[in-house]
């Protein structure tokens, strides 16, 4: 959307409303013209009316469909309608109120204004001067009458000829201006009047006719033309066949003046008196007109002007909840250069650098995401185990690595602590434990060596743990990260004791063979010269030497065998069998007795079979220089399940001398022994093959009879399967 | 239900509106003035027309013209083609214009022809209005305007002037159906 920039400041309301404001007020200016009847006007009257109303019935629709609209924007909770609704009614009301108190006292004064005009005194004195008037020319009627009968008694008894000459002179006696004598079927016998011009002379009509017959006598005042005033009086007069006399009397032109001026004056009172309540009525109507076409056209125009008004206002509520729902990009039209218009100018500058920030971020965003999908990338590709904490302790993130050590999807414990996790792995309490509290106790770097019988047999785990802290020097977290180090530590150890091994051969055994050939050479050569006391002490010295240098030989020979590594092979052993040859083989022994139990089904392990045997053969011998003669020797094979993980079990007891409690210990290190002949490498050679096959074997403490042994071997479940 | 209730109350309306429209139609037909006994006669080439026409004023009308107000009629003479369309000539003139007027100090009622200036005072209403009703002999057309191939109707009404009324009594005049003084039209066929 282009911003349009206008160049001026542009009317509320455009000219053609304007054109149609001055119609409107035209009309109503000649209906008010022409509602004077004296107006050019006036004949037009009854169609400015009609105009007047169909413009106030238009100006009605239009301001209805206005309101309705208004009402159906409100109703949807459109921008800007109620600011509209309420600028509206605000209008309504400032125009309303004044418009019709101004009404109100303005048909107060016109009714009042109307009713002045006509009181009881004017209407009674218009009464009586009427009354008065024709009573005037009633008894002016009467004298002629009487005047004219008087002039019937001249008339009798003259024929129709010599009454033709004498009605001439009767009539300028009587002063008549006009004079005739009728037959009685209406026939014209004699006439006579002071216009030489009148050929006919004036016939009474046909009801004067019918009055006449039936009163003998008519008298009437008759306008002759518009301004002139004529007594028709006929009389019957009475000779052999009756005759009628009509007589014309003129009123003078003063009287008939004045007799006028009194109708004309008296009949428009009357008709104005009549026309008082349509009067009132027709301007109460045209005043009630004018103030409803002029409200109704304010109220449009001001519908337009507020509609105008508000459009900005309309944009900029649309444009602030497009930027609520994220659409920065919206630009508004800026319609005029008044305040508004700096309103939406500013909102424009405002989304404009709001989108400039929303780029911005959303770039800083991606690399952020982008840092952090590499990161986890490289936590999640990463041998060592990672684990961070909030400063509740709370796990916040674990990597693949540390599932893939405690044998357990940490990720599915975030938000929870550590000590959590033990509730659910009991197997994984002493590291867990561990971690924990130098979690709590640590301030600063550490690190630990942890140890644990894990799912993979035994583990090692080097633990590095940091604590967090934020710029403000506040805890935030810490983060362990922990290797599992058990191979690496078994091939340091592996490589160490190799090393010995090899310079124990080297340095020791090498020198051995000769000390044994000298030794014999001694004896072969001064065994012949010496005599027979010192013979035998030489005999026995060399003996002793030989026999000791055999047995530093089958020492290095040992030591060699426990430097070696352990497990050259790998194939699947069934350990109860192995267990049974093995035993074969001390059955024969008397006084001894062997009980074995072993669990119903396989018994399976990956290994290699002649260092497992040399683990059961060690022991087995270790048991029966235990017992001495007599004695008891039980071994159990059994299946366990721990940490989620197969283990054979092997336990192995004795009913010998023991060890002792403070032997317990380390009795499985190199060069520790309980017997008078030994190396003491026994026991160190079976823990290193057992370690060296993923298992474990510790002394049964809780034995409180002879020695036991126990073995852990991981089963090997694809056999089982 | 409301739907339904509205839509009888409309029912009703529309019903009281109709009847409204009817009664004044029929009120509206009380006062209108009746053309009857018309006569066409042709007299050397030209029609001359007699009608007499009744008269039905209303009681506003006739209280009206007792205070003083004249009422004005004309009469309105229209020749046109029998089937006709609306685009063949048409002859319309207004043949006579009446004025009938009280005079309160003679006590009389007075008519006027407009057309010639003739004036008629009657001491009754229904004698003036007996000399507004009767018209002979008027002239219509020369025979010679007229398509002799082609049948012509010849109509007649009567109309009432209520724009000659006082100006306060117009706007009422019109929505007052006693003021409905005018006749209908009434044709009559003109013999060739």
């Amino acid at each position: 959307m282009d911003i349009m920039a206008p160049e001026k400041i542009k009317p509320p309301v455009n000219l053609s409303v304007l054109i149609l404001f001055g119609l409107i007020l035209l009309s109503l200016q000649l209906m008010s013209s022409a509602m004077q009847e004296s107006s050019e006007l006036s004949a037009m009257y009854s169609w400015l009316l009609l105009f007047n109303t169909l413009g106030s019935v238009v100006l009605l629709v239009l301001v209805g469909a206005n309101i309705y609209a208004l009402l159906q924007h409100t109703k949807r909770r459109e921008a800007g309608s109620r600011l509209t609704a309420r600028m509206m009614s605000l209008f309504v009301v400032l125009a309303l109120a004044p418009a019709i108190i101004v009404f109100y006292f303005s048909m107060q004064f016109l009714h009042q204004g109307i009713d002045s005009w006509f009181n009881v005194e004017i209407d009674r004195a218009m009464e009586d001067a009427l009354e008065l008037s024709q009573a005037s020319l009633d008894q002016r009627m009467r004298g002629q009458l009487r005047q004219t009968e008087q002039l019937i008694d001249k008339l009798e008894g003259f024929s129709e000829n010599a009454a033709t000459l004498e009605i001439e002179h009767l009539r300028e006696l009587s002063g008549a201006s006009e004079m005739t004598l009728f037959s009685r079927q209406g026939r014209i016998i004699a006439s006579s009047s002071n216009n030489p011009a009148d050929i006919l002379p004036s016939l009474p009509e046909e009801h004067i006719w019918l009055q006449l017959r039936q009163n003998g006598f008519f008298m009437a005042l008759a306008p002759v033309h518009d301004h002139e005033l004529m007594v028709r009086v006929i009389v019957t007069v009475k000779s052999i066949e009756s005759q009628y006399l009509q007589a014309l009397y003129s009123v003078p032109v003063r009287i008939a003046d004045l007799a006028d001026s009194v109708e004309f004056a008296s009949a428009r009172y009357q008709e104005m008196s009549y026309l008082r309540s349509s009067l009132r009525m027709s301007f109460s109507l045209a005043l009630s007109l004018v103030l409803l076409m002029s409200l109704l056209a304010a109220i449009w125009v001001a519908f337009i002007s507020i509609r105008n008004i508000t459009a900005p206002v309309k944009e900029l509520v649309k444009g602030t909840k497009a930027v609520a729902s994220g659409h920065y990009d919206q630009i508004l039209p800026v319609m005029a250069q008044d305040d508004l218009g700096f309103l939406v100018e500013s909102f424009n500058d405002m989304t404009n650098r709001i989108a400039q920030a929303r780029d911005e971020t959303r770039k800083v965003g991606v690399e952020v995401e982008n840092q952090r999908a590499y990161l986890e990338t490289i936590l999640g590709n990463l041998t060592a185990g990672v684990i961070s904490f909030d400063e509740t302790f709370k796990i916040r993130t674990a990597n693949q690595a540390a599932y893939r050590i405690f044998r357990v999807h940490v990720n599915q414990f975030v938000g929870k602590t550590l000590m959590e996790l033990v509730e659910t792995y009991v197997e994984l309490v002493e590291p867990l434990k561990s971690i924990q509290h130098l979690l709590e106790n640590a301030d600063d770097i550490w690190q630990q060596r942890i140890a644990f019988l894990g799912p993979n047999g035994r583990q090692e785990l080097l633990c590095r743990g940091t604590p967090l802290f934020s710029q403000e020097g506040f805890r935030v977290g810490s983060v362990v990260v922990f290797d599992d180090v058990t191979d690496l530590i078994q091939a340091q150890k592996n490589a160490a004791w190799g090393e010995v091994a090899r310079r124990l051969a080297h340095e020791i055994k090498n020198p051995l063979t000769p000390i044994q050939l000298s030794a014999e050479r001694l004896q072969l050569k001064l065994a012949n010269k010496l005599d027979s006391s010192d013979g035998a002490i030489l005999q026995r010295s060399i003996q002793t030497i030989v026999q000791q240098v055999e047995a530093m030989k089958e020492m290095v020979d040992d030591f060699s065998e426990y430097a070696k590594p352990s497990k050259k092979q790998s194939v699947n052993v069934n350990i109860s069998h192995l267990i049974q040859e093995v035993l074969a083989l001390y059955t024969l022994r008397e006084g001894v007795r062997f009980k074995a139990r072993y669990q119903s089904g396989l018994q399976i392990v990956n290994g290699d079979p002649v260092s497992i045997r040399q683990v059961i053969h060690n022991l087995i011998k270790n048991s029966l220089e235990a017992v001495g003669l007599e004695g008891l020797i039980e071994i159990n094979v059994h299946r366990v399940l721990k940490n989620n993980t197969d283990y054979i079990e092997i336990a192995l007891y004795d009913n010998g001398a023991g060890i002792k409690e403070d032997q317990i210990e380390k009795i499985f290190e190199p060069y520790v022994t309980t017997k008078v002949k030994g190396t003491g490498l026994g026991l160190a050679i079976v823990k290193k093959i057992i370690e060296d096959h993923g298992g474990a074997i510790w002394v049964d403490n809780g034995r409180k009879v002879g020695a036991g042994f126990i073995i852990q071997l991981p089963a090997c479940n694809s056999e089982l399967s | 239900m409301p739907l339904l209730r509205n839509r009888k109350r409309f029912c009703q309306l529309l019903l009281m509106v109709i009847l409204g429209i009817l009664s004044f139609l029929v009120s509206g037909a009380l006062f209108s003035a009746e053309i009857k006994q018309g006569d066409i006669a042709k007299r050397s080439d030209e029609y001359f027309l007699s009608v007499n026409i009744d008269y039905h004023l209303s009681e506003k009308a006739k209280t009206a013209l007792q205070n003083g107000v004249p009422l004005y009629w004309n009469l309105l003479v229209k020749v046109q083609k029998y089937p006709g369309f609306f685009w063949d000539k048409t002859w319309l003139k207004v043949a006579k214009r009446y004025q009938l007027q009280y005079h309160a100090l003679l006590n009389m009622y007075r008519v006027k022809n407009e057309d010639n200036g003739e004036v008629h005072s009657f001491s009754s209403l229904s004698s003036a209005l007996e000399l507004m009703s009767v018209i002979i002999d008027l002239p219509l057309i020369n025979k010679a305007l007229l398509d002799p191939e082609h049948q012509y109707l010849c109509l007649i009404k009567l109309d009432f002037k209520r724009d000659d009324l006082p100006l306060p009594l117009r706007p009422f005049a019109y929505i007052d159906p006693q003021w409905y003084l005018s006749s209908e039209w009434t044709s009559w066929p003109l013999k060739k």
